[in-house]
């Protein structure tokens, strides 16, 4: 966890949900503001710093779509939407609204947190490394791995199929080529530690991996096993840029 | 008005009645035609033509005085070659005064009563004939064979009535069928009207004024079906939609529940709704909105979903190569190959993802071990809300029975193919067959 708590802000329409959200992110060690709408929600963040925004898509007024718009054209804080299940996701996730992460309703508390985590330790991480500051995507022989539609192609162009997860430890994996990652560090840096029982361990998650982007999965060469140390991942990564974004 | 409603041609009734008077009216005109050409009485003309000849002939030779008979035979048969005029001794003469036969018989009234005609034999086209003048004195000449010895059919008449009897069943038939086609087509709309097949072309409104009204009911009735079942769709799919929000505040508050059995059961019945809700959604969406087709790695989705399976503690196995392209919507996909997994383990202790790629065809089968669907079943399983009929499995109020037919619906989607199969020594295989439609597509940048 971050040494201080994140200050999260909630954008939902329905009161009880809206309630219980930030209930049960202050027993799991959030500073919690609410928004009921748009207009509450600007003033909620021009009042105090907010790290994380997570922003319900069907709201009074302004709805979250162009709420989401509107906060990346002026900041980089990151936005979790909550949506209904796969309406609008590429749009959510891909060039226009540029949402970090999105949870269909009705969603796992537990899940929302780890997602929250995540998506706080990748901001935290990007500002640290370079090479992904302002990349919507990385290459690496011929792979694409793209963070807004959140899809890996492979040479031939073709989309593997991942788990979130799965997803967001080859993100991290790809974004420190060359490094060698402890299982804890890769713990910490995706999924954080109080993910509970309910996510894989890092040696499966590797090996489900592993069998989707390697030759032989047997004789690992893209992501190498570090005797005692974790895991490498070794081809060289080139970031893409698209040049039209309004954010990064 | 209405006693005469039958002549109104527009109505069904006139017509048959016109159809049927027009018939009988052109089978009356045939055959007083073909009795005016060929009165039986009535000979071919070139008959009666050597026969008014022939008959000429003998009265001219009959009122000739003996003396010059000779010669006036010399030149008879000079100037009508064709009658084969000679002269018969006399006495040599049958009897019998035959006259049968309407040839005969018509010679016979040419020449008028004193004269006897007989026949002397006939060959292939000539009938030889011998006549007797009042005097005594007989002649023989060839005259045309009788006309009934032709077969009939040759006859020009005949072949005028066949003629006229062929064209006028063809056109009793068509004007039938074109009566009868607005009936047909409504059995087959009937057929094939369809709740979730999109909008079908409504029926014609043509044709006689009863079915024009029958078509215009059946339209109407369409279209209330129509209004009906949307208006049911839309309320179902308002009622999922908004009970995701009590579900996602009753999982929120499963968070503070401080006893771990209950809790955990309270989010086990919560996911069941959650996913009956989804399936329901999914279900309703499917004719609406398609995700876009991609270029996909089918083998990584297959993997994902038994890892999604074994992660929560099922015996499931993956049996394919590492790789296999085909374009596809990927997150459809996704969605039916979990629907048909959930069946699987659901019927079977364990289950078997299989893929076979060729060059054209995407194979997937999804294999339990469990009692099967017999035959006589196999297609109402493929329809919306029906369920297995397994007792055991009810109480777990497993789902509303879409998996299967949302499944299909995205297999169709593709253009693809679902079926059911029986698994040896006992099971169900469900298999799915997808075109591929790879294109060599390089990865951008």
């Amino acid at each position: 966890m971050s040494p201080a708590a994140p200050n999260i802000l909630v954008v939902e329409d329905d009161r009880e949900t809206r309630t219980l959200i930030a209930k049960y992110l202050r027993t799991n060690a959030c500073n919690v503001t609410t928004a009921n709408d748009g207009r509450e929600m600007v003033r909620a963040m021009a009042d105090h710093r907010v790290d994380l925004v997570i922003l319900d898509v069907m709201l009074p007024g302004e709805d979250g779509l162009s709420l989401c718009r509107k906060v990346r054209a002026e900041s980089q804080t990151p936005i979790i939407m909550l949506t209904a299940r796969g309406e609008d996701v590429d749009r959510i996730l891909g060039l226009e609204m540029g949402a970090d992460d999105y949870l269909a309703k009705p969603f796992n508390p537990r899940e929302l947190l780890a997602r929250i985590n995540a998506v706080l330790r990748r901001q935290t991480a990007a500002l640290t490394v370079s090479l992904t500051n302002g990349a919507t995507a990385l290459t690496f022989l011929g792979w694409r791995i793209d963070f807004r539609l959140r899809e890996l192609r492979n040479p031939a162009g073709a989309r593997v199929s991942m788990t979130s997860a799965e997803f967001d430890l080859l993100r991290t994996l790809c974004e420190r080529p060359g490094r060698v990652l402890s299982r804890d560090s890769l713990l910490d840096l995706t999924q954080g530690r109080n993910a509970g029982s309910l996510e894989r361990s890092i040696d499966v998650l590797v090996s489900r991996i592993r069998r989707k982007i390697e030759a032989d999965p047997q004789d690992a060469t893209v992501i190498k096993t570090v005797r005692s140390g974790g895991y490498m991942f070794t081809p060289a990564v080139e970031a893409v840029t698209l040049p039209t974004d309004g954010y990064s | 008005m209405k006693l005469f409603g039958f002549l109104n041609l527009r109505g069904i009734s006139g017509q048959i009645a016109a159809l049927v008077v027009a018939s009988i009216v052109a089978v009356h005109l045939i055959i007083t035609a073909t009795f005016l050409i060929h009165r039986p009485d009535q000979l071919d003309p070139p008959i009666a033509h050597r026969h008014s000849q022939l008959a000429a002939v003998a009265q001219l030779l009959d009122a000739a005085p003996a003396a010059g008979r000779p010669r006036l035979f010399a030149d008879i048969a000079r100037a009508f070659p064709q009658l084969d005029i000679e002269s018969l001794p006399p006495g040599s003469a049958p009897v019998a005064n035959e006259t049968d036969g309407p040839n005969l018989r018509s010679l016979h009234r040419h020449l008028g009563s004193g004269y006897r005609v007989f026949s002397l034999g006939h060959d292939e086209d000539n009938r030889k004939v011998g006549i007797e003048l009042p005097d005594g004195a007989m002649i023989s000449a060839k005259i045309l064979s009788d006309p009934w010895q032709r077969p009939f059919w040759r006859g020009p008449w005949m072949t005028t009535v066949l003629f006229a009897v062929i064209c006028a069943t063809l056109l009793g038939l068509w004007a039938a069928r074109t009566l009868t086609a607005p009936l047909s087509s409504f059995a087959k709309a009937a057929e094939s009207f369809s709740l979730n097949g999109g909008a079908a072309a409504p029926l014609p409104e043509r044709g006689p004024e009863e079915i024009r009204s029958v078509a215009k009911a059946l339209n109407r009735m369409r279209d209330r079906i129509s209004t009906l079942i949307d208006d049911r769709t839309k309320m179902l799919a308002a009622i999922s939609h908004d009970l995701r929000t009590p579900i996602t505040r009753m999982r929120l508050r499963c968070e503070f529940i401080e006893d771990d059995a209950h809790r955990s059961r309270m989010l086990c019945d919560l996911d069941q709704m959650r996913s009956m809700l989804e399936s329901v959604l999914s279900f309703l969406r499917n004719d609406q909105k398609l995700e876009s087709m991609t270029l996909v790695d089918v083998a990584s989705t297959l993997q994902l979903v038994t890892d999604q399976f074994a992660d929560i503690g099922r015996k499931i196995a993956y049996d394919g190569p590492e790789h296999a392209m085909a374009t596809v919507r990927p997150d459809d996909l996704h969605r039916s190959i979990t629907n048909l997994v959930e069946n699987a383990i659901r019927f079977g202790s364990e289950a078997t993802i299989r893929l076979r790629i060729s060059s054209d065809t995407v194979t997937i089968d999804v294999e339990d071990d469990g009692p099967g669907i017999s035959d006589e079943h196999k297609d109402v399983m493929l329809e919306p809300f029906v369920r297995g009929d397994d007792a055991r499995n009810m109480d777990e109020a497993a789902g509303f029975g879409l998996g299967l037919s949302i499944a299909r619906s995205i297999v169709l989607a593709h253009g693809g193919q679902l079926s059911l199969n029986d698994r040896q020594p006992h099971g169900l295989i469900v298999r799915i067959q997808l075109p591929v439609r790879q294109q060599s597509r390089q990865a951008a940048a």
